[in-house]
């Protein structure tokens, strides 16, 4: 399970507050704790307190990757923004992210070849979130061949079947599920899944156990990636006792401990 | 269908037409690979795509049959790269070479020898099963005759080595109704030899000089129409053989690469018994279908090489189990010795066995090879079924001249059961074999004199 943590992003307050003063502290301080709590990449957002420009993604993943190895997720569709953060990342970046609209394709996925990078590909388009899992598949295969004729190795894609909050669009929770499943098929080797995970539980009561509930049932339908809270305890443990009981992992009896340590 | 959306629609003319009646190529693609629409709705599909998903729907590796009557044997059909994800499923067939360039008696004597490499273990027969006449003399009237001589004296399947087609088409009449294998279809004579080949139904090894004249040369003969193939990259070296065969797997089983989709022989090159076994046993455990040794004929050099085969083939979802409800005497018991009962699990078996410190009896009881505590609380390890063990099937109470059965602490419940309807008094031993060296020790002349 890949996770990307979702915390450096300007929409809370200590990170809106650091981009604005230009204080890398509390940026470092929460790359270095979500990694220790198991975060594989860092999602990197600039939020609403300033505006999304190329001079702060690149000033975000210099502050970051000062601090720690892991790679940034660069959560902007500021393209520009996008190219300034892979001329400075080490390593393969992530791009967050790409819809399935045709010029929304043309834009991001030639910088996701040129920088060898990955990149989250939401089942999408300018309509909106698909109701039905069928139209989300849909638009998932239009971002796969779109892709691969670019040369993306499928292991660099990401698809997201883009969760809603279960109060509000409750229906769309089963056929997010069934479309992790199919678009496990899609391709062989298969892209790798993804979700946002927090979405799933926004303005409802206890978001923590509805986030971890979901998270075991998308794992066990094939999800392979969540941008979610890495220092979340009860949810890195789930998903730690997820991938033994799906055998990804071999048991052992710390296993709580060393998924940790991957 | 067996092919991914992407995969088909890769093939698909993409020219959106929609006369399949889905609105774009991409659509018929993901319904083609659910299975829910034909290819023949496509009005422009190319023979390629349509090969294509042909191909797909076949297995990664071809099954081959080999040998006739009770050496008839079937080759390649594997599906797994790691034994432990399934199983391997076909036994890699073991060849002993045997050169036409020996005279008469020698070819005789050898193949005597070769006939002899017939094992029992562990209850089951395990023997070498072809021999491989090769052609070292280069001369055809030769090999039919080390042919005639061998087919003979053994029963055993043959491999026919020569790239000579004049000599591969005399040795076939008189041994093609036993099915062998020819071997091989190069580069300069495979036109030829596959010709024979299929005149006699025979399967065909196809020889390359590396993995892309192998490819090459495969897709060629089946350019001849013929299938019934055995492959060989050529590799004679151990550590190409082993790169090849795992690239040769891999390409079958990741990508259904066609040209692979056979299985594969191999030939042991090491110059003494001892390297010969070390590569044989590699091959063994890295895909080979058939190897081919040319040294090695001595039977305390065999046995390895086919214990290794019978393990590496061993079907993983099973568990092991020992021969259940007999007396098994460790050391050298006399009537005093002590007489443990366990289960057929071989993993509980042997830890028990391998903690005995001196001579005493177990008797395995038949729990379809499941644990002690496994098999006790699935009521396969209780005291009325022990005890019809022990006094019907066995032979225990003439060996001892005390009454006593010792179980495992873990299942010290079942001893009043057990008392009752054996008749035997039951000692509680240590929960663990590890403390078995201890009981015998100290507490075993005790109990026998309780």
């Amino acid at each position: 399970m890949i996770i990307i943590g979702e915390r450096i992003n300007g929409m809370f307050n200590d990170i809106g507050e650091a981009i604005k003063n230009e204080d890398p502290e509390p940026i470092q301080e929460w790359a270095v704790k979500q990694v220790e709590a198991g975060a594989d990449y860092l999602d990197a957002n600039v939020g609403p307190a300033v505006e999304d420009s190329p001079e702060v993604m690149k000033w975000l993943v210099e502050v970051i990757q000062d601090e720690v190895d892991a790679p940034v997720a660069l959560d902007t569709t500021n393209v520009d923004a996008i190219e300034a953060g892979l001329e400075v990342h080490e390593g393969s970046a992530m791009i967050n992210s790409t819809t399935a609209q045709p010029e929304k394709m043309e834009s991001i996925l030639p910088l996701v070849a040129e920088y060898d990078a990955n990149v989250i590909g939401l089942a999408m388009d300018k309509s909106g979130v698909p109701k039905d899992a069928e139209t989300r598949t849909a638009k998932a295969m239009e971002i796969i061949a779109n892709a691969d004729a670019r040369g993306i190795p499928m292991e660099n894609l990401f698809i997201d079947p883009l969760i809603l909050p279960v109060n509000v669009a409750q229906d769309h929770a089963p056929e997010v599920l069934e479309t992790i499943q199919r678009v496990k098929k899609l391709a062989d080797p298969a892209p790798n899944t993804v979700l946002g995970l927090s979405n799933v539980s926004q303005n409802c009561n206890n978001m923590k156990l509805i986030n971890r509930t979901f998270l075991v049932m998308a794992m066990a339908v094939g999800l392979d990636s969540v941008i979610a809270e890495a220092n979340d305890e009860d949810l890195i443990d789930a998903v730690a006792t997820a991938e033994i009981v799906l055998n990804n992992d071999v048991y052992c009896d710390s296993f709580l401990n060393q998924f940790r340590k991957k | 269908m067996g092919l991914s959306s992407l995969e088909i629609y890769k093939k698909l003319p993409q020219t959106n037409c929609g006369d399949c009646g889905h609105p774009t190529c991409m659509a018929f693609a993901m319904q083609l690979a659910e299975d829910k629409a034909s290819l023949d709705e496509c009005p422009d599909v190319s023979d390629e795509a349509r090969e294509a998903l042909a191909a797909a729907a076949a297995p990664p590796i071809t099954d081959i049959t080999i040998g006739v009557g009770d050496y008839e044997r079937t080759l390649g059909e594997e599906t797994e790269i790691f034994r432990h994800d399934k199983t391997f499923f076909n036994e890699t067939g073991v060849a002993i070479s045997v050169s036409d360039a020996a005279d008469a008696e020698a070819i005789e004597e050898r193949v005597e020898q070769i006939d002899q490499l017939t094992f029992e273990r562990v209850g089951q027969v395990i023997e070498v099963d072809m021999v491989a006449v090769t052609n070292d003399s280069d001369d055809a009237a030769s090999f039919k005759e080390a042919v005639e001589i061998v087919a003979d004296n053994t029963d055993r399947i043959l491999i026919l080595v020569s790239e000579d087609v004049e000599a591969v088409e005399n040795a076939l009449e008189v041994v093609a109704d036993r099915n062998p294998l020819i071997y091989a279809a190069t580069e300069d004579n495979y036109e030829e030899m596959t010709e024979v080949a299929k005149e006699n139904e025979c399967p065909l090894a196809v020889k390359g000089e590396d993995l892309n004249s192998l490819a090459e040369l495969a897709e060629k003969v089946k350019d001849l129409d013929y299938e019934n193939l055995v492959i060989d990259s050529g590799a004679r070296n151990a550590s190409q053989v082993l790169a090849d065969q795992t690239v040769i797997r891999r390409k079958c089983i990741n990508d259904k690469f066609r040209p692979f989709a056979f299985p594969t022989i191999t030939f042991a090159s090491g110059e003494t018994p001892a390297q010969e076994i070390a590569q044989a046993s590699t091959y063994i455990a890295k895909y080979a279908g058939i190897v081919v040794l040319s040294e090695t004929v001595e039977l305390s050099e065999m046995l390895p090489v086919l214990t290794v085969r019978q393990n590496i083939y061993n079907d993983p979802r099973v568990p092991v189990t020992v021969e259940p409800n007999q007396v098994n005497e460790i050391g050298e018991p006399d009537e005093k010795s002590p007489v443990i009962i366990t289960t057929n699990f071989s993993l509980t078996y042997y830890s028990v066995e391998g903690e005995i410190p001196s001579d005493a009896y177990i008797i395995p009881i038949d729990t379809d090879g499941t644990s002690l505590l496994t098999a006790w609380a699935a009521d396969k390890f209780g005291g009325k079924k022990i005890a019809e063990i022990v006094n019907e099937e066995t032979d225990i109470g003439d060996r001892v001249d005390h009454n006593k059965l010792t179980i495992s602490g873990h299942v010290a419940v079942i001893s009043g059961k057990l008392e009752e309807e054996s008749g035997w008094d039951v000692v509680v031993g240590p929960r663990e074999a590890s403390g078995l060296t201890n009981f015998i020790a100290n507490r075993w002349e005790d109990e026998l004199e309780a």
